[in-house]
């Protein structure tokens, strides 16, 4: 049996163009909004901060004639200097530290938790609703000279002297921040491996791969992707971070972040601009060199099949 | 000018001052002004309202509508005020700070927006805020209260809080002495500022992020005026900042994060300590935190309250700072801060701990062992500016030239 298609008329081809022109116009319409709110909120403070950079700074103002100073300041501050080196380290152990914590996790609610798995996930997801803070200060009375693990240490007669190398550190520092984004992590992750069904990990059995091989060439490939955005997300995130630091950084763990509040909170807008947009242009390049590393590893355009 | 014949002419000053301030009250006019100050030997005088203002009968302006405050939280000081605030109506909103630059970087950027009506300084930032126009002048006539202050306070000292030219900026509410605070559990009272050295408290000192209160404290150690320390200078504040910084576990962002570590045994003793930690870590349940003043001396905070230059309710900002100077409200106000009176008649209706920790007898020797001081100034040839400072002090927290 055939269907005979009928000629469109005019009212018809009429209502079909506009449908079409609606369709087209419908996702526009939507987005308008929150593209004029991110002109407003984002672009426009971040061009005007740009602009900033290039000015002089004296307190709370900033005047022309465009210059290059602040960003040869920054280049040759020994101050500068170190802290950046103080966020790189910080900022990928506590990226590094999170995904490898992390993956496992999101493995096993994935494929092994069961009934498990909505406990866990609403423990995540309540874990956000801890004050930033208190998380901090809950790790000085874990770490600090009369905390947890010296007191217990000290009780059971493993030590004499509390142990001072746990906090004030960049080492407290990282274990805070891993602290603080390991469920976002977790949630990426997880949302990564859901589309990864258990079928494709028995297809790989059934050829022979083992459980390392299975992990290697199905399981990190695929979650490869996702599991870089979590990595860039934490790098980020730490390595900006000015609050962390203060609580737990000692001397040794004052990172770059620090240094923008602190121009920003003195009046020296064009200094606290300059050190943004440097350390914008360092994530960007972070952002460039994880892509190319993705591409490398030919892991960067992976899709799920269903 | 020795510390002690500042003092003394500040003291003849405030009296004068006050003499003439009641006089205006009681309707002895104008007129009289000139021979009252040639009978004092005072050419030097100046009116205590803005010269466009009409003497007369001082006068507190009705407070109504919404204040927004922009200070420290606790100076809001809710308990004392709450009867004000629920007598007038007033909607009380408050935007507390995290440090004192906050203070002026909220008014700058709040702009000709405005927003802020009351807020507080410290009296070292006056230059600074007097620079950035964010203070408005302040008319005596609408504070009868204004001769509640104490001789002392009352008076043009430093230019801290009335201008060379009479116009007023502040009214300076409490005040406290900073030195040294320590946990008597843990070590007896240190009489030098350099026991901070000592290297049994390596690790063990507590030093809160305040760059121009560091200042003035290493200044006033090393026998220096915090504003007139010469660029060459430098290295010797630094030295020692430096060395008190490395005993310590690294600098606290705030007073709070101070107490937080003296009370869990992750510091021993506080260089720039402040009174109010004794309180605070009370109420956290350690008794044995306790404020010193080494024998170097220290330096004072005085904070007074202050009309942005963005405020639009001006007219309850008099109400409220008016109502502060009542006895028993300022009383209740500086017991809540743990903070000294201004007010002397105010003293007594103090609890005693804050008379123990206050004595009014030992005041004139406490503000002369710790004096009050000026910011480093805003520009200068000659001497370290307040933006070197602040340069200076991020340099040395991140150690980089320990």
């Amino acid at each position: 049996m055939s269907a005979t298609a009928e000629p469109p008329t005019t009212a018809t081809v009429v209502a079909g163009a506009r449908r079409e022109r609606g369709l087209r116009a419908g996702p526009l319409l939507l987005t308008a909004p929150a593209a004029l709110a991110l002109l407003l909120f984002l672009i426009a403070p971040l061009a005007t901060f740009a602009v900033y950079s290039f000015l002089t700074g004296s307190l709370y103002e900033v005047s022309g004639p465009l210059t290059l100073e602040n960003y040869r300041e920054i280049a040759e501050s020994d101050l500068n200097r170190t802290l950046a080196r103080n966020s790189v380290v910080v900022g990928v152990l506590a990226a590094v530290t999170s995904v490898l914590f992390a993956l496992p996790i999101a493995y096993w609610l994935r494929y092994t938790a069961s009934r498990w798995k909505t406990l866990v996930l609403f423990l995540m997801v309540a874990s956000f609703l801890a004050s930033y803070l208190v998380r901090i200060y809950a790790w000085r009375t874990i770490l600090g000279t009369e905390g947890v693990i010296n007191s217990g240490l000290g009780a059971l007669g493993v030590i004499d002297e509390p142990l001072t190398f746990l906090v004030f550190n960049r080492f407290a520092v990282t274990i805070a921040l891993v602290h603080i984004y390991l469920p976002y992590v977790v949630l990426v992750l997880y949302a990564g491996l859901a589309p990864l069904k258990p079928t494709y990990l028995e297809a790989a059995q059934d050829l022979g791969a083992g459980r390392v091989q299975r992990w290697r060439r199905v399981v990190l490939p695929l979650v490869a992707a996702p599991a870089a955005s979590a990595l860039l997300f934490v790098f980020v995130l730490s390595a900006a971070d000015y609050v962390t630091p203060q609580f737990l950084g000692g001397r040794t763990g004052v990172l770059l972040g620090v240094q923008v509040q602190v121009a920003f909170s003195t009046g020296d807008y064009a200094a606290g601009a300059a050190i943004s947009f440097a350390l914008l242009a360092g994530f960007l390049l972070c952002y460039g060199l994880v892509a190319l590393a993705l591409r490398v590893a030919r892991v960067d355009r992976l899709r799920f099949v269903s | 000018m020795s510390n002690e014949e500042i003092l003394h002419a500040m003291v003849q000053r405030a009296t004068r001052r006050r003499f003439l301030q009641r006089a205006g009250a009681m309707g002895l006019g104008t007129l009289a002004v000139p021979g009252l100050l040639a009978g004092c030997g005072g050419d030097d005088e100046e009116p205590t309202a803005p010269a466009d203002e009409p003497a007369g009968p001082a006068e507190v302006p009705t407070a109504s509508g919404r204040v927004d405050y922009l200070s420290w939280e606790g100076y809001d000081i809710p308990d004392a005020m709450k009867a004000w605030t629920k007598s007038n109506g007033i909607q009380f909103k408050t935007n507390y700070i995290a440090n004192h630059d906050d203070i002026q970087g909220k008014i700058k950027a709040a702009g000709s927006a405005g927003g802020f009506d009351l807020t507080t300084y410290y009296q070292g930032y006056k230059q600074l805020y007097a620079q950035l126009e964010i203070l408005k002048p302040i008319d005596e006539s609408k504070l009868p209260n204004l001769e509640n202050l104490d001789e002392f306070w009352g008076g043009d000292l430093g230019n801290f809080w009335v201008d060379a030219d009479g116009t007023r900026t502040g009214v300076p509410w409490t005040w406290t002495p900073l030195g040294l605070t320590y946990d008597s559990a843990k070590t007896s009272e240190l009489p030098s500022h350099y026991d901070l050295l000592d290297p049994k408290f390596k690790g063990k000192v507590a030093v809160v992020d305040d760059p121009t209160g560091a200042w003035a404290m290493a200044a006033h150690i090393l026998g220096l005026k915090p504003d007139e320390i010469k660029k060459a200078d430098l290295a010797k504040i630094n030295d020692f900042l430096s060395q008190i910084i490395a005993q310590s576990s690294g600098v606290s962002p705030s007073f709070g994060d101070v107490t937080t570590k003296l009370t869990s045994g992750d510091a021993v003793v506080a260089f720039q300590g402040w009174t109010a930690i004794n309180k605070f870590a009370a109420d956290a349940g350690t008794k044995t935190i306790k404020h010193s003043i080494p024998k170097e001396g220290g330096f004072t905070a005085c904070d007074c309250w202050a009309i942005a230059s963005t405020a639009d309710n001006d007219d309850a900002v008099y109400s409220w700072m008016n109502e502060t100077l009542k006895p028993d409200v300022h009383a209740a106000a500086a017991d809540y801060v743990i903070g000294g009176v201004t007010v002397g008649d105010a003293y007594p209706l103090t609890s005693k701990s804050l008379q123990k920790l206050y004595p009014a007898e030992q005041q004139a020797e406490a503000l002369e062992q710790a004096p009050l001081y000026n910011n480093p100034p805003v520009e200068s040839d000659e001497f370290v500016t307040f933006e070197e400072v602040l340069k200076n002090w991020q340099e040395l927290k991140a150690g980089a030239e320990a």
